[in-house]
């Protein structure tokens, strides 16, 4: 169980599974995202529940919604989510310039991902769609800005990672931490697929 | 030291053998797809509404068993309390859904 | 090599608010849980000395909303659950034969950002704007056109942080019990409490995100004009009770089941027989939590829901009786021809049986949907729900407490004071409580501060008060009997209780900081049990002696939480009508709220990059410290 025997030398195959260290990690951060379902389920019902609650004179969502932005996203979203998968797979096989190259390209979708949600934000509030103007943009912003938040959390994280597999290499202290993180990431894809579904084209359709 | 079942027992033969992109690149694309016809049965319109939706959720529902059962490999093995974890979670939910669309406003 | 990171140790106050280690965190957990007893014991005798009489006027009735408010929040949420916590701290790793909890540092974390959660709502008594909307801060009334001053602030944001705290707790727990057991305890050989243990931790996991969802919104509402409650912008309010509810309700079942574990355990001890029905009592407590899940508009029968609805829930409702009426006869049947020994902590534990089955009858009683339309906010239902925690919860964990003190702090608890502690107690209780049935029925509405006279609300409203204040002399008892037991020396020996079954009595009291020298091998349920009945002195040791390591003490989760800390306020006063000056400058532009979470990210980050080597006990050290005891 000892840690540090793994710290130099040959990786084992599955390094964030080496240690029981790693093991609760992994398995912690899945019964969290048991809970995050939970807290993006009960955001959505929030929404589910106030998406007609327009007010008069305000946009509805079918006014606002602009599809090609929103198809766009989920098209730099969802690659973010091979490149993660890439670098998880270059951390079992022990290549660290390869594993952190996948990590810095997934970061950089996440960013562009970002930046078209907060230009999104940006135009629907021009248009009068703002945090406060009725139940439906609360709830809106509440559960979008939520995922938005996420997104922004694992750039961040999934950055210091890189610099720290720099510094320290790749073994099994950091690699559950590597691991946890793309977990992280698929996570936040599965929220924004059902975002994309409920919010998006089904408030087109409604 | 712990009572668990994990994958240290795996035979020598298989250690070095790892899974090559491909898989990964296919489940890609059958997202992609996935994506490309629920976007073009919204934009192209003129379909009706709760076929719409069924067809959009079966479709989110495809999603997801990309991402979480091939990309955070729940469909691997160990990985019972994850799916159990996952699974009550995604009940809770389904009730909470409920609530919000049948009572909340009559 | 176990040398290469010598890790500081502090002493005195440092060592506890640096603190790693599970027993020692729970010690914390039963002293912070402890004091905000205390300060919900004394907000319900000001509540009772203002009902005593008809048209009295000890407080205003603005001050009774606020004690009402204060009480039921710091009892559920502050007194409650820390010591649960408290319990599963000290106890679950002992009895599954673990060194420690799977996150020692996140489990620190819990217990702090738990403690100024609590400190934050508490706080608001000195603020001079106390929470007053009720414990379950309903809309409109929670809303900011109606609770126009910073009290419901301080709930929102107070549970919030505690609330954080609760979540990585309950996380803790589960990945512990289920990654952490010794080599043989299969999960249809853990002990009761751990088993309640689980459940309750899986409850708090897939409860607690709809609470921080619900308190978000209700925080955007009141603080940044969202609209998710408020009516005239399209908000819906009974959106918020289902939200709280959903919930509300299994934290109800997160309250009771760990009172059922720690009855179960003390039961079987002191009746010198194996847990009866010990399959059908795990059986019975995964199905209440699940069905908690699907009871939680049973608070909501009055709203309107429809006949639909309401039978649903009734029917959801009432089959809950029956996994709990599987443990009251297991109970029972676990007494029947054993040879009992009434020690206080079994006193709790016997006189809790008959007390919980009252309470679960008028739950029966208040599922019935059209019937509830009469009880609905009368005495009966506070009756009802006294009757499960207190009875219930209450009395299981002052059994919990006289049946583990030796185990937590190596002195017995004097059996004396225990026994005139129940008895005080127990008397006190069913004082307060039984006439508040009949005031229910008679049309009493709970939360009104007075009442008039010649209603036949004045003597059993009296009576009620008598026994509120035994129940205080009560509580001061135990008081009492803990520090003349904290006065003796530390002679409890491994099983002080002679029956102990479960691995917890086979290792010194209290346990060593690496609670077992060699990781025991477990042969049975009841696995000390089990050795004694086979003639071997304890537990036969699944593994040789040898460096066993250790994590690292750290003051990061103390300062991580003191950082929610400062968000919060900086959250709360951010829109205060400030006059123009360095204050309004400073929270308006939020950079008090900034700061706040730049100490909690930052130290995130200081976590993640400096890596915890911890340190290493050599076996040299635990033959010396292993024969002392």
């Amino acid at each position: 169980m000892s840690a540090h025997s793994h710290l130099d030398g040959q990786l084992p195959h599955e390094p964030e599974r080496a240690t029981l260290e790693g093991r609760n990690k992994v398995l912690g951060f899945w019964l969290f995202l048991g809970g995050e379902t939970v807290l993006f389920g009960t955001l959505f019902s929030a929404f589910l529940a106030l998406r007609d609650q327009v007010g008069d004179g305000n946009p509805s969502g079918q006014e606002l919604f602009k599809l090609m932005t929103v198809a766009i996203a989920t098209v730099i979203l969802l690659t973010s989510s091979l490149t993660s998968v890439f670098a998880i797979q270059a951390m079992h096989r022990n290549q660290v310039k390869a594993m952190q190259g996948w990590l810095i390209l997934t970061v950089l979708l996440g960013l562009a991902f970002l930046g078209l949600e907060i230009y999104e934000f940006y135009e629907y509030v021009h248009e009068g769609h703002k945090f406060s103007t009725s139940a439906f943009s609360s709830s809106f912003y509440t559960l979008v800005g939520f995922h938005g938040a996420h997104v922004l959390f694992g750039i961040v994280w999934i950055s210091l990672l890189i610099a720290q597999v720099a510094r320290k290499g790749l073994n099994v202290v950091t690699a559950p931490k590597v691991y946890v993180a793309g977990m992280y990431w698929h996570f936040i894809d599965v929220v924004w697929v059902f975002i994309f579904t409920v919010v998006y084209l089904m408030g087109k359709v409604a | 030291m712990a009572a668990n079942h994990t994958t240290h027992s795996e035979e020598p033969a298989k250690r070095h053998k790892h899974e090559g992109p491909r898989k990964h690149v296919v489940a890609y694309i059958f997202s992609m797809l996935l994506t490309l016809v629920a976007f073009a049965t919204v934009m192209g319109g003129e379909i009706n509404a709760s076929f719409t939706y069924i067809l959009l959720l079966v479709m989110a529902a495809l999603q997801v068993v990309i991402q979480m059962g091939f990309w955070m490999h729940m469909k691997d093995r160990g990985h019972l309390f994850p799916i159990i974890g996952i699974l009550t979670g995604v009940f809770v939910v389904f009730t909470i859904v409920i609530m919000a669309e049948y009572w909340t406003w009559w | 090599m176990a040398h290469a990171h010598p890790v500081k140790r502090y002493t005195g106050l440092m060592d506890w608010l640096t603190t790693v280690d599970h027993k020692k965190i729970g010690i914390l957990y039963l002293i912070a849980g402890g004091f905000f007893f205390l300060i919900g014991g004394l907000e319900a005798l000001l509540i009772r000395v203002q009902l005593w009489k008809p048209l009295n006027n000890f407080v205003s009735a603005d001050t009774y909303n606020e004690l009402i408010t204060m009480h039921g929040t710091t009892m559920i949420f502050l007194a409650a659950m820390p010591i649960i916590f408290a319990m599963m701290n000290a106890i679950v790793p002992l009895q599954i034969g673990a060194r420690d909890v799977a996150f020692p540092f996140v489990n620190a974390l819990g217990f702090w950002t738990f403690f100024f959660g609590g400190l934050l709502l508490n706080i608001s008594w000195i603020a001079g704007a106390v929470p007053d909307a009720g414990w379950t801060s309903y809309l409109p009334l929670a809303s900011p056109t109606y609770s126009t001053d910073k009290g419901v602030d301080y709930y929102v944001l107070g549970l919030q942080i505690a609330g954080i705290g609760t979540l990585v707790g309950g996380i803790n727990f589960l990945v512990t019990i289920i990654n952490m057991r010794a080599p043989g305890m299969s999960f249809m050989r853990m002990p009761m409490f751990t088993w309640s243990a689980f459940i309750t931790s899986a409850l708090i996991l897939f409860a607690f995100p709809a609470l921080t969802v619900g308190l978000v919104a209700l925080m955007f509402d009141r603080l940044f004009s969202a609209n998710f409650f408020e009516v005239s912008g399209g908000g819906n309010t009974v959106l918020w009770e289902h939200i709280f509810w959903i919930f509300g309700h299994p934290e109800v079942y997160i309250l009771i089941l760990p009172a059922f574990g720690i009855i179960s355990e003390v039961i079987a001890t002191f009746s010198r027989k194996r847990l009866f029905g010990y399959s059908s009592m795990v059986f019975a407590t995964v199905l209440i939590g699940f069905l908690g899940f699907m009871v939680w508009a049973h608070h909501m029968f009055t709203v309107g829901l429809g006949p639909v609805a309401n039978a649903l829930f009734s029917i959801a409702t009432m089959l809950i009786a029956v996994p709990t009426g599987i443990k009251i006869f297991n109970w029972i049947f676990t007494m029947w021809g054993g040879s009992i020994k009434f020690t206080a902590a079994n006193l709790f534990a016997v006189g809790f049986v008959p007390t919980f089955v009252m309470g679960g009858v008028t739950g029966v009683m208040l599922a019935a949907a059209p019937a509830d339309f009469q009880y609905h906010d009368s005495y009966f239902v506070v009756a009802h729900f006294h009757y499960v925690i207190v009875g219930g919860l209450v009395l299981g964990l002052f059994a919990g407490l006289h049946y583990w003190w030796p185990k937590m702090f190596g002195r017995m608890l004097g059996e004396g004071l225990g026994k005139l502690t129940f008895w005080t107690f127990f008397i006190g209780f069913h004082l307060t409580f039984f006439v508040q049935h009949f005031l229910g029925l008679l049309g009493m509405p709970r939360r009104v501060y007075t009442y008039l006279d010649g209603l036949g609300f004045n003597n059993m409203n009296l009576i009620s008060t008598i026994g509120a204040f035994l129940m205080g002399v009560g509580t001061i008892i135990f008081i009492i009997n803990i520090i003349v037991t904290s006065a003796k020396p530390k002679t409890a020996g491994n099983d002080p209780w002679e029956d102990g079954r479960t691995l917890e009595w086979a290792i010194p009291s209290p346990a060593p900081e690496y609670n077992f020298v060699q990781t025991p091998l477990v042969r049975g349920y009841d696995a000390l049990w089990k050795e004694k009945m086979d003639g071997n002195e304890g537990m036969s040791p699944a593994e040789p002696i040898g460096p066993i390591h250790m994590p690292s003490p750290s003051i990061l989760p103390f300062v991580m939480s003191l950082g929610l800390f400062i968000a919060g306020f900086g959250f709360m006063y951010a829109n205060n009508d400030w006059q123009a000056g360095f204050f309004k400058d400073l929270f308006a532009s939020h950079a008090v709220a900034g700061a706040g979470l730049l100490i909690t990210l930052s130290c995130m980050v200081i976590r993640s990059l400096k890596d915890d080597h911890g340190f290493h006990i050599e076996p040299e050290e635990l033959t010396n410290k292993g024969v002392k005891a």
